[in-house]
Order: C-alpha cells, then sequence, then structure tokens
C-alpha cells in the first residue's frame, strides 16, 4: 500500500489548466522525483498535497484511506512537510526562530526560548561546515546569502518531523558541497522509512538521489519509472515530448577558438564587495562563461559592471573607453544589457501588460517621449519572435505567462535596440528546457553578430556547452582559465573545489 | 470578450452605478435634488476635488507606499496666495496662477525630495509637510481674513462660459484629458506604472526611478494649488483651511476609482466618477442634516468599506 497515493487530481484557475489529470504514488523509503517543465503542473501538485490549493477534482490518498487536506495545518496534523520553492522565511527573525516556526515549542502561553535553541540546533548541526559565512542560529534570515536562505528553508521543512516531505526546487541556490550533504541527509532519512517527493530541474540531482521518477507534461501525468532503469535521455524525451533536440550538444569546439578581434569588456583588477583583483577581457563576438560554486563573485562582478553595485577599485574598459559604472540607466546608454535569473526581483514589472515589459529599455535608449503602442508592438514583435516567445498578446499581464516565457520577455527587452555587451548572470535559473534551448541559441546567435556576452550559469553543463572559454571563480577571485579543449567537467570541478576554503 | 460579472466588478462600472443611485436616492429624499443646476453645481464641488484627486492619484499609482497627505495645506495656501496676489483685481490673476503653481512645486519638490533622497516614508513626509503648510497659514494670515478672489476668476469657477458649462468643467475635463494621455501614451507615464510595481526591476531597465517620484509629488503640489485657485474662485475669499476638507476624499476618490493603495495599476478615469461620487454623497448627507463631523465619520468608513473590497490581497486559498 502506497504512503501516499493521489489519482486523477484537477485544479483550473479560471481558463487556465493548472493540472489536467495529476497521478502519483509515494511509497515509504523512497525518494521520489517529480519533473516536468516549468508550468507542467508539478508545483501545483505538490501545492495540493500541502493543502494550500484545492483541487477541483481527483483523489487524495493517504495510507489507503481518502483524506481531504483542507489546508497547511491540516497538511501538518496528516504528517506532511514541505519545502516552499518561494521562500517562505520571516526575514527578519533568526535563523533558529523561523526553523522552529511551524511548531513553536511553548511553556504555558510564551515560547519556550531554550527548547527552541535546542531544537533548531540539532538540524543546523546537520549542514555542520557548508553553511558558509555568517551563517549562525541567531543570524537574522534577511542578513543570509540566497544559498544559505535555501538551507534554513531545508533545515525547516526537516524539522516538521513529517513522515511525508516535500522538497519542491530544494537544491536551486545551494552549492555542490551543500547539495551532497542534503543528499546525505535524505539518504537517512530514507533509511527511516521517509516518504519524500524531490523537484528538480538538474539532471545529475535526479539521478544521484532519486529511487523513481514521476514525469508530467502539460498538467498530466505521462510515466513513472524507476531511476536504475531509466536514462536521462528518456526523461527528457518524456518530459519534453515533441522537442528531441535537446539532448546535451557537443561542445561547439571549432567555433570556440576566439577571435583576436578587438575587445567589447574589458575588466582590470576589479574589486569590490564579494569580489577581488578579478581582470578579464571579452571579444566581441566571443561567449566568456564565469564559472565555479555558487556565490564565488561572478554575480557579484557582473552587477557592478551594470552599475547596480559598486566597484571599489580597478577599471572597466568598453570598446576601449573607459567606463566608471554608476547606475544601470548608465550603463544601458552605453550598450550594456543585463539579465538576472532572478526575475521576480530584477526582471518582470509584474502585473503589468508584456508590452510594458518590454519597452522600458528601448525608452532609455531611444530617449523617447511618446509611447505609441501600435509603434512599439511593432519593435517588439522581432524580439519575441528570435526568441520564439509564446504569448496570447501583448496586452496580457505578464504574470499570464509561466516563468520560462516571462524570461524570454525579460531578456526580449534587451534585444529592441542592440546592445554591444550582454551579461548573463544565470539567466535560465528556474526556467524550463525548451526555453533553455531557445535562450541559448540565440545567445549563439547575438554572438555571430559581434556582442559580447559573459555568461554566468550555475548550471556547469551549461557553461561547458555554450561558453567559449571559462573563467573559474573562486573565493571572489578568479582561479582559472579553461580554453578549448581543457573545457572538461573535471577541470571546471577540479578549479571550483580545490580552493574552496 | 468581458462576461457580465467581470463587466459589473470593474471599479469605473461600479462608481458610476453608484452616482446614479445616489442622485435617485438625493432625488427622493429631497425632490430638486437631481436637477440640472443642482447637478451643475454639485460638478462644480467635484471638478474641485477632482483636480486635487489627480495629483493625489499619480502620487498613489508611484507606489512605494505613495500617497500625500499635505494636499490639503498645498490648497488652502494656494487660495490664499492666489487671493492677496489678485486682490480682487483681473489684471492680478497671471501672477496669481505662476505664483501658486510655483509654491505647489515647492512644496511637492520638498516631499519628493523628502522621500526619495531621505528615504522618509510618504506618509511621515507627508503628514509631516501638512503640519508645516499649517504652521505657515497661521503665521500669514495671523487670524485675519485677507484677499480677494478677482470677478473674472469667480466668473470662470461658477458662471457658464461655454455650452452653458463653467470653465471649470472644461478645465476638468482638460486634466482628464491631460492624465489620460501621461498615464496612457508617454513614457514618463509608463514608467509611473512600472515604478509602482516593481521598482527594483524598473531600476534595472533604466527607469530613473528617483526623478520620477520626485515629479509625481511635484505635480501633486502643482495640482493642489490650480484647485486653491479655483477653490478661492468658488468661495469669493479665503478662509482658514479652506482646503483640509481634501485630503481624505481626495484618497478616497482615487481608491474609489480602482486606484489601489499599493499603486501600480489604475487610472484617472475612475477618480473622476469616485470624485462625482463623493460630493454627491456629502451633498445628501448636508441634505439629511450631518454635520462636518458626521461627514468625516461617514467618509472614513467610506475608505475602510473600500478597502474591505479592493485592498485586500488574494485568498492564500483558492
Amino acid at each position: 500500500m502506497s504512503k501516499l497515493k493521489l489519482s486523477g487530481v484537477a485544479k483550473s484557475y479560471g481558463a487556465t489548466v493548472a493540472l489536467s489529470r495529476g497521478d502519483l504514488e509515494l511509497e515509504a523509503g523512497e525518494v521520489h522525483v517529480l519533473i516536468g517543465s516549468n508550468g507542467s503542473g508539478k508545483s501545483t501538485l505538490c501545492k495540493i498535497v500541502a493543502g494550500s490549493v484545492k483541487p477541483d477534482s481527483g483523489e487524495v490518498l493517504l495510507d489507503g484511506n481518502p483524506v481531504t487536506v483542507t489546508g497547511p495545518q491540516a497538511a501538518k496534523a496528516l504528517g506532511i512537510g514541505i519545502f516552499y520553492q518561494e521562500l517562505s522565511l520571516a526575514g527578519h527573525r533568526t535563523v533558529e526562530e523561523n526553523i522552529c516556526l511551524p511548531d513553536l515549542p511553548m511553556r504555558g502561553p510564551f515560547i519556550d526560548r531554550k527548547a527552541l535553541s535546542q531544537r533548531a540546533a540539532r538540524y543546523i548541526a546537520l549542514f555542520d561546515g557548508v553553511t558558509g559565512q555568517g551563517f549562525s542560529a541567531d543570524a537574522t534570515v534577511d542578513s543570509l546569502r540566497a544559498d544559505q536562505r535555501q538551507l534554513v528553508e531545508i533545515m525547516k521543512a526537516l524539522a516538521t518531523e513529517a513522515p511525508i516531505l516535500i522538497f519542491d526546487e530544494p537544491t536551486s541556490a545551494l552549492d555542490r558541497s551543500q547539495v551532497e550533504r542534503f543528499f546525505e541527509i535524505l539518504r537517512r532519512l530514507k533509511e527511516n522509512g521517509r516518504a519524500m517527493v524531490f523537484i528538480s530541474h538538474r539532471m545529475d540531482e535526479i539521478f544521484a538521489i532519486g529511487d523513481r521518477v514521476t514525469v508530467i507534461r502539460d498538467g498530466a501525468t505521462v510515466g513513472t519509472s524507476r531511476i536504475s532503469e531509466a536514462k536521462p535521455a528518456e526523461v527528457i524525451h518524456l518530459m519534453v515530448g515533441e522537442q528531441e533536440d535537446l539532448v546535451e550538444r557537443q561542445a561547439p569546439a571549432s567555433a570556440a577558438q576566439p577571435s583576436a578581434g578587438d575587445a567589447a569588456l574589458t575588466g582590470k583588477h576589479l574589486t569590490g564587495p564579494g569580489f577581488a583583483d578579478v581582470s578579464f577581457q571579452v571579444a566581441k563576438g566571443e561567449i566568456l562563461g564565469f564559472g565555479g560554486l555558487h556565490g564565488q563573485g561572478q554575480s557579484a562582478v557582473l552587477r557592478a559592471i551594470f552599475g547596480a553595485s559598486t566597484v571599489d577599485s580597478g577599471e572597466v574598459l568598453l570598446g576601449g573607453e573607459r567606463f566608471t559604472p554608476k547606475n544601470p540607466r548608465q550603463a544601458i546608454t552605453h550598450g550594456i544589457a543585463y539579465v538576472s535569473g532572478d526575475r521576480g526581483r530584477d526582471g518582470i514589472i509584474q502585473g503589468r501588460p508584456i508590452l510594458e515589459n518590454l519597452t522600458p529599455v528601448h525608452f532609455l535608449r531611444e530617449r523617447l517621449f511618446l509611447a505609441r503602442p501600435s509603434a512599439l508592438r511593432a519593435k517588439a514583435q522581432p524580439a519575441m519572435g528570435s526568441l520564439r516567445t509564446k504569448f496570447g498578446g501583448f496586452a496580457l499581464p505578464i504574470g499570464s505567462l509561466s516563468g520560462g516565457n516571462q524570461q524570454k520577455v525579460v531578456i526580449a527587452r534587451w534585444l529592441i535596440d542592440r546592445p554591444d555587451v550582454l551579461l548573463l548572470d544565470d539567466p535560465t535559473k528556474g526556467i524550463d528546457l525548451s526555453a533553455k534551448a531557445d535562450l541559448f541559441s540565440l545567445i549563439r546567435e547575438l554572438a555571430a553578430q559581434g556582442l559580447g556576452i559573459v555568461l554566468y550559469s550555475s548550471e556547469d553543463a551549461e557553461l561547458l556547452v555554450n561558453a567559449d572559454r571559462i573563467l573559474v571563480f573562486n573565493g571572489g577571485r578568479i582561479t582559472r582559465e579553461l580554453t578549448g579543449t581543457d573545457r572538461t567537467r573535471y577541470n571546471l570541478y577540479e578549479a571550483a573545489y580545490e580552493a574552496a576554503a | 470578450m468581458m462576461s457580465a460579472v467581470a463587466f459589473f466588478k470593474q471599479p469605473l462600472v461600479v462608481a458610476l452605478a453608484l452616482i446614479a443611485a445616489l442622485l435617485l436616492l438625493g432625488e427622493t429624499l429631497s425632490p430638486g435634488f437631481a436637477s440640472g443646476q443642482q447637478i451643475l453645481r454639485l460638478l462644480i464641488v467635484a471638478a474641485l476635488l477632482g483636480i486635487v484627486a489627480a495629483g493625489q492619484n499619480l502620487v498613489i499609482l508611484g507606489g512605494r507606499e505613495g500617497i500625500d497627505l499635505s494636499v490639503g495645506g498645498v490648497v488652502s495656501l494656494s487660495a490664499i496666495i492666489a487671493g492677496n496676489l489678485m486682490d480682487g483685481s483681473n489684471a492680478g490673476i497671471p501672477v496669481a496662477i505662476l505664483g501658486c503653481i510655483a509654491a505647489g512645486a515647492f512644496f511637492g519638490l520638498a516631499n519628493g525630495l523628502g522621500v526619495t533622497l531621505l528615504r522618509i516614508p510618504p506618509l511621515v513626509m507627508t503628514l509631516g509637510m501638512l503640519g508645516v503648510l499649517q504652521g505657515l497659514l497661521v503665521v500669514i494670515r495671523q487670524g485675519i481674513p485677507s484677499g480677494k478672489a478677482a470677478p473674472g476668476l469667480s466668473e470662470f469657477v461658477t458662471q457658464p462660459v461655454l455650452f452653458g458649462l463653467p470653465g471649470i468643467i472644461w478645465l476638468w475635463i482638460a486634466i482628464g484629458l491631460f492624465m489620460a494621455f501621461l498615464l496612457k501614451r508617454t513614457v514618463f507615464g509608463q514608467r509611473i506604472y512600472a515604478i509602482g510595481s516593481n521598482e527594483h526591476s524598473a531600476f534595472m531597465a533604466g527607469v530613473p526611478v528617483g526623478v520620477i517620484r520626485v515629479s509625481l509629488f511635484v505635480l501633486s503640489g502643482v495640482f493642489a494649488a490650480i484647485a486653491g485657485i479655483c477653490l478661492l474662485g468658488y468661495s469669493g475669499s479665503s478662509f482658514a483651511n479652506v482646503g483640509e476638507q481634501y485630503m481624505l476624499p481626495s484618497i478616497i476618490a482615487v481608491v474609489f476609482g480602482g486606484t489601489p493603495l499599493a499603486g501600480g495599476k489604475g487610472g484617472y478615469t475612475g477618480t473622476m466618477a469616485g470624485a462625482v461620487l463623493l460630493v454627491i454623497l456629502q451633498s445628501i448627507l448636508t441634505t439629511v442634516n450631518i454635520d462636518e463631523s458626521g461627514r468625516q465619520m461617514v467618509f472614513g468608513a467610506t475608505l475602510l468599506v473600500l478597502m474591505l473590497f479592493y485592498g485586500r490581497g488574494k485568498a492564500l486559498r483558492t
């Protein structure tokens, strides 16, 4: 008998069908991977199990008994714990308070601080040695880095001690050592008979930790198989359906030789918050990769060049000219484009139409005064087309699109007026595989047109396949340059790990 | 295609339906309430409120808890400056207009700089500014009424100038068109929505967030100043704190018209309907002999009820 069984679960939001036929069987003592491109309905499925979304139809069986999960509290009572993809932490409270938040230890009407600290310490200790600088039980969550916050969220889910645990993309911000530790913990929990659902976009992680995999496509479960009997290519095939050419391409070694052409962007001894003595050069037509573990200064350098954070010393040259980044506005007028992976914070203008999300950069670069929708639509159409963006109309709100298409809109805003330099700061974070493929074919095309492109990606495969040259960051500094045939996963890992403190 | 339910849920439609209902109610309570002459008088009063609400609307659209509580003080100050500069003579009107707009822009600029550079929350900044203005009014007037409206101004506000409508109605219509153009067809307008929806994304896409936000407060000051001049024309002379009655209604009109206090969406057309609605409500309350304090209570309650309908976030469980 399955620990948890969902059959024929469906949920619609108005005319949008988020889930048409969700089936899932979860056994005790397994890690069950749920995979599917963004918008396929896996998050909705998780939310139904967690009680934060009420299904329109279908059945949920817990230990063979039909149950109705009426809300998060009911889910907790039934023994279901969940890690949310959108972080659900209280920013002003401390790490230990957040960990114990779902079930605060009380003494009479007051919180038992001592018990709280002791309980939290148990879960913090699980990640001893990989939490990184500045992480402590009494640090406020707001003061932590993204990966550290994600660890707190994991600890919070673990602290529920629920027999059923659901992890919705728990590793998206974590570095390799943190992921490995997390997997060790999951394996231990598995031995203790816990049932876990694990969602991730990273194929290597799925095969490292999963026992079985269920693939969801377009709101319906399309198949479940044992991981030991599945191949990545098969899973991808199931997931993307029609598009088979998404299997990892071989590195384009032939096109890789950077032309000794003009430099598009040069950084000389750049030092600022989170990075030190960073020097590099991107030629026109070249895709330069920034690699390494998460949070080693790659994003910080890109944001600083874009003027979104400060540079303390060193200089930036744009096409040979000295350029001092003051703010994004100035960087944009100088032909720099920046795409962030955090589209909710840095990218989309939530609640506004797609067209208004496409035009702000164009307004600035053309110094426009009037906004004529017909003219703007005509300008935006080719940019959207070059990314094969699926959308119902420019007047629809940006929120009506899936994550991958939202990110395409954010990227398209930079293509209306061609920039000289394109900075990509983990641009594919949390978007589906087909959107990734569209994005990278566009990037290659833009490079061919003579743009200098810097790509930072938290997925090593993306870097290895797409970058002509890779600079590996470690502790805020560049520690290795990988060119030509040196661009191997082995070299990248070795460089990323060797000096890691 | 919009369903019938969705159609009737639009704030503008709701406001227009309520206007009709209130007019009917007024007519029942006091025959003649909805006569042409009376409606025209109501529209003049609504125009005064609507002009103040135009600035309020812009500030609220810009987000980051944007609100301008100092509008009432600017209206009062403007009425006094205008009264003294024209002092009953038509020749003084141009100078008076320039002087008032300059004063309104000045206080708006101070609000805007306080909010952007010093990062003072708009609620606190403009409330403080209201206090400054109230003090300033006492100093200027020293309790003695002074200044008179020019006959040309009074005529503009109260007498028909074109198609039987007074100049102030035409002015209000012009402002309505200006606002619609500004918000829908200019880069400035689009940038207002952008900073109101996601300030950080807007910043990263090259929107001059600070400049826009300061401009919104300046415009709010200017609109309040224009309303102050018109108010002087309407009442003939300026008296203590004439403008104070506009603070709360200007906010209610905006929210009634479908612009949430969080900003980022909405527009001015709904606000105009909201202003008319409030003035009719006020008039009905007067008709049934509810005094100023009672009216204030009704207005406050109205805002709270509106918040109940429009202001709530989406329910977690859907």
